[in-house]
């Protein structure tokens, strides 16, 4: 049953959910929008397109602590670290970013489980919100995503009427979260509905007419081999800055570095935080470092997402065309101009 | 065409051509209207990439570093504030005067894709172009001029080189020294000094909150030059690549005070933060100090000469000194 809330209604729908999860949605702060943990008075703004770094972060910290230890006379007592306790809801997730959890999932999720990862996700509620307005930066149909409709697997997905938002859940912590809001929520009439279906037609038509519309990646054929030995890598790569503004504003970069924190004498813990493949000690070993110039780790960054990650995982890419990339790079190097350069186009 | 991009293409072409430099570093187009982004050029055929508009923000001369490595003779296009960060460059002995050639490109101020988008003006837009002190947007249906100062960087609205301070030749006549308000030069540092402790350190403790490790703002700075920075060291300990207060706050305070006396306030650090950190008003700050310490320094304006804080004198007048009012 479709739902509907009136936008004046907000903060009443916030402290509902307040009493019950952890609640997490797009405010702004300092003229940037950013997921951030909901108190009374926050100034939320749903209407901007994409939070200036994606939520990633909440279902993959940027550090997780996961064991501690601690020195007691010859033994060395080690605690594993628990995980996500608290059930929360990220509110707002648009399409893509949302699609890029799943991605997530496929590298978390498979065996051997990542424990952390999936408690967090299972304590987890993705409300979504459509997007009817697409930037010139936003790609994501070129990824099989539809901004206008909800992935399969999000638990609840909404669309901003304007004056009101229709509220969709998709699964049993969907339902849960929705019975929990039903003093509030009231059924979405068919008025509505038609004017949600005139919305979608017409965000359709708009994504077709953006300047990345056109951008395939299933036009990038070749051999492995061939793609690894291609030039552009060398011409790419050479302003590339090596900082890693790219990987951490991404929504499916997920590679992650594990370090021991030293307390005192007696205590210290692991914990794991994110790399970047623009580092230059990122796969540093004992014997030196196997991509020795920012050539080869330019070429790792989008041969992954383009190439080894859909071989692994039945044909899909990891990249969901958010367009961060595309407007954080310093030097304007981003995965749009790879997808060109191998013919994606 | 823009008469300066003709320039530029002509003489990277005769340079390629007869020997002069082995490689040209400049500015290319990509398909966006924002995206005007470096490119390294050896072969004369080439040339014809290159190009000047207002989106030719990033400073090329950091480059020369890893390329004067391969080449022995490099020509780079440098606007006023690269130039300021190439003579630092040579101050920190990164780089060899006599193997580069620079050609020297005046700059009106460059445009702030942001602000562009703030706007909405980046719906459909083709083309920026720039008419004296007016911009034009350009879609497939209207051309609208406005004002260029309300799309200008911030930092190009306090400019006070336009013209480089050091070049081979010119590609383009001398700017006026644009009118800009020299009390507002440390208006940003006076309104954090005007705060409380707890303020200030709260304001602080907000900003390096947000800061997601990236290393954008080292990587892109013409100071930040070290054949190896300690937070890459991993035998140094520091390396911590955590999301933890203390090491965001220990990462931008060090790298503060190790680029004192050589920041060029280019405002390339807090340009390319994807986290919107204003890191230049840290330098700001010591820029301030310094300049009230040890008289007036400017940074990048003269290769030959010494930040104060770069070097010892006799009658320095250090806070603890007894010509600056102290003991010893």
């Amino acid at each position: 049953m479709m739902k509907k809330i009136s936008k004046s209604q907000f903060s009443q729908l916030f402290s509902n959910i307040d009493k019950s999860y952890q609640l997490f949605l797009p405010v702004e702060l300092d003229g940037k929008v950013n997921f951030d943990l909901w108190q009374e008075g926050d100034k939320v703004n749903i209407e901007k397109l994409k939070t200036n770094i994606s939520p990633k972060s909440f279902i993959f910290p940027q550090s997780e602590t996961y064991m501690k230890f601690k020195r007691d006379g010859k033994k060395l007592k080690i605690d594993n670290v628990s995980g996500k306790k608290e059930d929360y809801v990220i509110f707002g997730v648009r399409h893509c970013d949302a699609s890029s959890f799943k991605l997530l999932d496929n590298v978390f999720l498979e065996e051997p489980v990542d424990r952390l990862y999936e408690q967090r996700r299972e304590k987890g509620t993705i409300v979504t919100m459509a997007c009817f307005e697409p930037e010139e930066n936003c790609f994501c149909t070129s990824f099989g995503i539809k901004p206008q409709t909800a992935p399969i697997e999000v638990d609840v997905t909404t669309w901003d009427l304007g004056e009101s938002i229709l509220w969709q859940s998709q699964t049993q912590k969907g339902e849960a979260l929705t019975e929990k809001l039903n003093d509030i929520l009231e059924d979405a009439a068919n008025q509505d509905k038609a004017e949600l279906n005139s919305l979608q037609e017409s965000t359709k038509g708009k994504v077709k007419e953006l300047p990345l519309a056109k951008l395939d990646p299933t036009k990038i054929t070749g051999e492995l081999k061939d793609l690894f030995d291609s030039e552009i890598w060398q011409e790419l790569s050479e302003r590339c800055l090596g900082c890693g503004s790219c990987t951490f504003v991404c929504p499916t970069c997920h590679c992650y570095d594990v370090s021991d924190f030293k307390g005192d004498a007696q205590t210290g813990e692991r914990f794991r935080c994110w790399d970047s493949c623009m580092f230059s000690d990122f796969t540093l070993m004992a014997h030196g470092n196997i991509r020795k110039t920012q050539k080869e780790r330019v070429r790792q960054r989008f041969m992954h997402k383009l190439v080894y990650y859909p071989n692994n995982h039945e044909g899909v890419y990891a990249c969901v065309g958010c367009g961060r990339c595309v407007e954080k790079c310093p030097v304007h190097l981003d995965i749009v101009k790879v997808i060109k350069k191998l013919g994606g186009e | 065409m823009d008469k300066i991009t003709q320039k530029i293409r002509e003489t990277a072409k005769l340079a390629l051509e007869n020997g002069e430099v082995e490689k040209i570093i400049g500015w290319t187009k990509g398909d966006t209207f924002d995206d005007s982004h470096p490119v390294f050029i050896t072969d004369e055929d080439k040339a014809d990439s290159l190009i000047w508009d207002s989106f030719c923000v990033n400073n090329v001369s950091k480059y020369l570093i890893k390329e004067l490595k391969q080449s022995n003779k490099v020509g780079v296009f440098l606007k006023g504030c690269d130039s300021l960060g190439f003579n630092q460059l040579i101050v920190d002995n990164r780089i060899d005067r006599t193997k580069v050639v620079v050609y020297g490109i005046s700059c009106p101020g460059m445009i702030d894709p942001e602000k562009v988008k703030n706007e909405g003006l980046n719906k459909g837009l083709k083309s920026v172009k720039r008419s004296g002190d007016e911009i034009i947007f350009i879609t497939s249906e209207v051309e609208k001029k406005l004002s260029s100062k309300d799309f200008e960087f911030d930092k190009c609205l306090k400019c006070r080189h336009p013209n480089p301070v050091v070049y081979d030749q010119l590609m383009t006549d001398a700017l006026e020294e644009r009118e800009v308000d020299l009390e507002a030069r440390f208006k940003d540092v006076e309104d954090l000094e005007a705060l409380s402790n707890d303020e200030r350190s709260a304001y602080w403790k907000n900003q390096f909150s947000k800061c997601i490790r990236c290393n954008a703002c080292r990587n892109i700075c013409p100071a930040c030059s070290c054949v190896k920075c300690i937070f890459d060291n991993t035998k140094a300990e520091v390396s911590g690549k955590a999301k933890a207060d203390t090491e965001e706050q220990f990462y931008h305070i060090i790298r503060a005070y190790h680029v004192a006396g050589r920041c060029v306030e280019c405002g390339e650090c807090s340009r390319v933060c994807p986290a919107g950190i204003p890191l230049h008003k840290l330098n700001s700050k010591i820029i301030k100090d310094l300049n009230g310490l040890y008289g007036e320094h400017e940074a990048g304006l003269d290769s030959s000469v010494e930040a104060p804080i770069g070097m010892f004198k006799l009658d320095d007048c250090d806070s603890f000194s007894k010509q600056g009012g102290g003991k010893k």
